[in-house]
């Protein structure tokens, strides 16, 4: 870059003359003259990226206006005409039990599903590990996968269809004489049905990440300690789990990371309003106060809020990913 | 072969042989309790409508039957709602797959001019979201709501499935790239020619990813789109089970017995087996593409998903 190429025409002419500056442009502008293919390549991402990533970010200041939807002719229009009226909104939020309410539940929710189910992939990718007939262990791994590609709507269905007020546990409950249980509408059941539910999506999936990593072990590891009469335990405590230990924290990293920005679509699909005291989330909550009671300055506050804590918990989690591990998502 | 035969050789001790048998219990209930859900909603969708009220209706069918099915595909909005999402899932992932690979070329290349400031704008727009209001304002601005472009123009890039394809192409040798630059092909041409060919595997799981995305997404079809004929299949499906369980819950608390039998329809008819019937049918194209999917997914977990 700082030795012009003596060949250029630019250069030819007089190669001595201009600051290093005007050498530097001149060398951006060979550079994008060889390569404006390159650019007009990024365009159309570009254009996406403006329109519906960054342009929103314009609509976030109606946290701090009294956004009124006919202040101008259009609603995006009466962004700008709004009055200002700082952190009124902000104030009003982190007062209200509401507030206390879906940020306890959405920790508690997510929380609970990382001390239930993170585990839970660890062992199975182990054990498939030791599962010699190679049909069945793909079988198995098969298997566990296939619930991954379910939309949760779908999976909605499938569990409405064993556990709803008609489904199939119930039939059995009360044909045994007992009373019907509502494990989509019961307060002290919901929590446990999207942990479940959770579970039974996401276990395959995370089972062929550990998977991979198990694959990548040196097997001589094992033919050594099997020789200094290492047994299976000892094997799979002293050799897989170390060798899995970077994948591990890795995926806690990221599960922590993104504590205040998962399950929004499950928990959306699954509720009611008479479980919302436990099962209404931060994300469910900005869009109901939002869309569905057109107060769009509180809704913005809040999802703003959580954009920032989340903004800070994500890169945390990178960072601290990266130094820990030298692995990171960019 | 020495290894062989000194596996051969050496019997299974008590703690192989107590974790192999244990894995092999364990991994079997996970299975089934990954599958019997699924067996049973089929099972339900063609069976009689006696045994499913009465719940004898477990992981076979019982009084086979299907005119449910027939319901659910001629009576109701399935093929409108099918065409839909196979709309919005192929023609979104045409234009999430060209517009990433054409992102993701120039940013993988270590010279190009304004690379970090341009990939700084893609990770800061993964790790911090406006807020679904702020996007729906866009969204309604541009006049597209109710529309096709809005349940896939928003979503066309997913950044982290760009940047998949980006650490891929930043592993690809620069030597092949380099002798076709000799023979005097522009950037274009070695994208296309070269650098697409070498990249299939990572491509089609992308291709994969943006699909299923696509194809499972229940928030922003539910959010953009009002009108009846434009719901995709995940909305159709939704309706369809929450009214379902009124349907039934109506006629239960009017006097009806509860056998869940639709008095104006076929007996074998029931609003458990509506549901079934629109759940089953929304499982077959995943478990056809199933085999396509597994492929390129595992693989796909491998390559590049995570920055080494």
């Amino acid at each position: 870059m700082s030795t012009p190429p003596q060949n250029s025409l630019v250069n030819r002419v007089d190669p001595t003359q201009g600051s290093a500056f005007s050498r530097k442009m001149r060398s951006l502008g060979s550079y994008l003259r060889q390569h404006w293919v390159l650019y007009l390549m990024l365009v159309p991402g570009l254009f996406f990226l403006f329109i519906y990533k960054l342009l929103p970010l314009w609509g976030l200041q109606i946290a701090f206006k009294n956004y009124k939807i006919f202040a101008a002719e259009t609603p995006w229009k009466a962004i700008t005409a709004s009055q200002w009226v700082g952190l009124r909104h902000f104030k009003k939020l982190f007062a209200s039990s509401q507030f206390a309410k879906v940020l306890r539940n959405t920790l508690a929710i997510n929380f609970l599903k990382i001390l239930w189910l993170f585990p839970i992939p660890i062992l199975c990718a182990i054990l498939l590990n030791e599962i010699r007939n190679a049909f069945y262990r793909k079988l198995c791994q098969t298997m566990i996968y296939v619930p991954y590609f379910f939309s949760w709507v779908l999976i909605f269905g499938i569990f409405y269809s064993l556990l709803g007020s008609y489904g199939i546990i119930n039939l059995l409950i009360t044909s045994l004489g007992g009373e019907r249980i509502n494990f989509f509408g019961d307060q002290g059941i919901f929590r446990s049905v999207l942990i479940f539910t959770e579970g039974w999506k996401e276990v395959g999936y995370n089972t062929v990440i550990y998977l991979a990593a198990i694959t990548g072990i040196d097997v001589t590891l094992y033919e050594a300690a099997k020789v200094d009469g290492a047994n299976k335990f000892h094997q799979i405590w002293s050799i897989t789990l170390p060798g899995l230990l970077p994948t591990i924290v890795l995926m806690l990293i990221l599960k922590v990371g993104y504590i205040l920005t998962t399950g929004f679509e499950q928990v959306l699909v699954f509720y009611s309003p008479p479980v919302y005291d436990v099962a209404d989330i931060i994300e469910t909550y900005v869009y109901r106060i939002g869309l569905g009671q057109a107060d769009f300055s509180l809704a913005t506050a809040l999802g703003l809020f959580n954009a920032v804590v989340a903004f800070i918990l994500i890169v945390g989690a990178n960072t601290v990913s990266k130094k820990t591990l030298g692995r990171s998502i960019w | 072969m020495a290894k062989k035969v000194k596996s051969k050789g050496i019997a299974m001790d008590a703690s192989e042989k107590f974790v192999t048998g244990f894995a092999y219990v364990l991994m079997t209930i996970f299975a089934l309790i990954a599958i019997l859900p699924c067996l049973h909603v089929a099972s339900k969708s063609i069976s009689g409508g006696t045994y499913v009220a009465s719940g004898s209706v477990w992981f076979w069918p019982r009084g086979f039957q299907l005119e449910t099915m027939e319901y659910i595909l001629f009576e109701t909005q399935f093929f409108q709602a099918l065409k839909n999402s196979l709309i919005v899932t192929s023609v979104g992932t045409l234009i999430s797959v060209i517009v990433s690979i054409t992102t993701a070329y120039p940013l993988s290349k270590p010279s190009f001019k304004g690379r970090k400031v341009v990939t700084l704008l893609y990770v800061f727009s993964m790790v911090f979201f406006g807020g679904i209001v702020p996007a729906y304002m866009v969204v309604q601005m541009l006049g597209i709501l109710d529309t096709y472009a809005a349940m896939i123009l928003p979503f066309a890039i997913v950044q982290f499935n760009m940047f998949i394809i980006k650490n891929y192409f930043e592993g690809l040798p620069e030597t092949v790239e380099e002798s076709a630059r000799i023979d005097g092909a522009g950037d274009f041409t070695v994208l296309t020619r070269i650098v697409i060919p070498m990249s299939t595997p990572v491509i089609a799981t992308v291709t994969l990813l943006y699909a299923i995305n696509y194809w499972n997404n229940y928030f922003h079809a539910m959010m953009y789109v009002q009108s009846t004929s434009m719901k995709t299949l995940q909305v159709y499906l939704y309706d369809l089970i929450n009214s379902g369980s009124s349907f039934l819950e109506n006629l239960a608390s009017g006097g009806y017995t509860g056998e869940g039998v639709h008095t104006g329809l076929s007996v074998n008819i029931t609003a458990e087996g509506i549901t079934a019937s629109a759940v089953t049918l929304s499982i077959i194209p995943i478990v056809l593409l199933y085999p396509l999917v597994q492929r390129f997914l595992i693989k796909g977990i491998t390559i590049g998903s995570v920055k080494g």
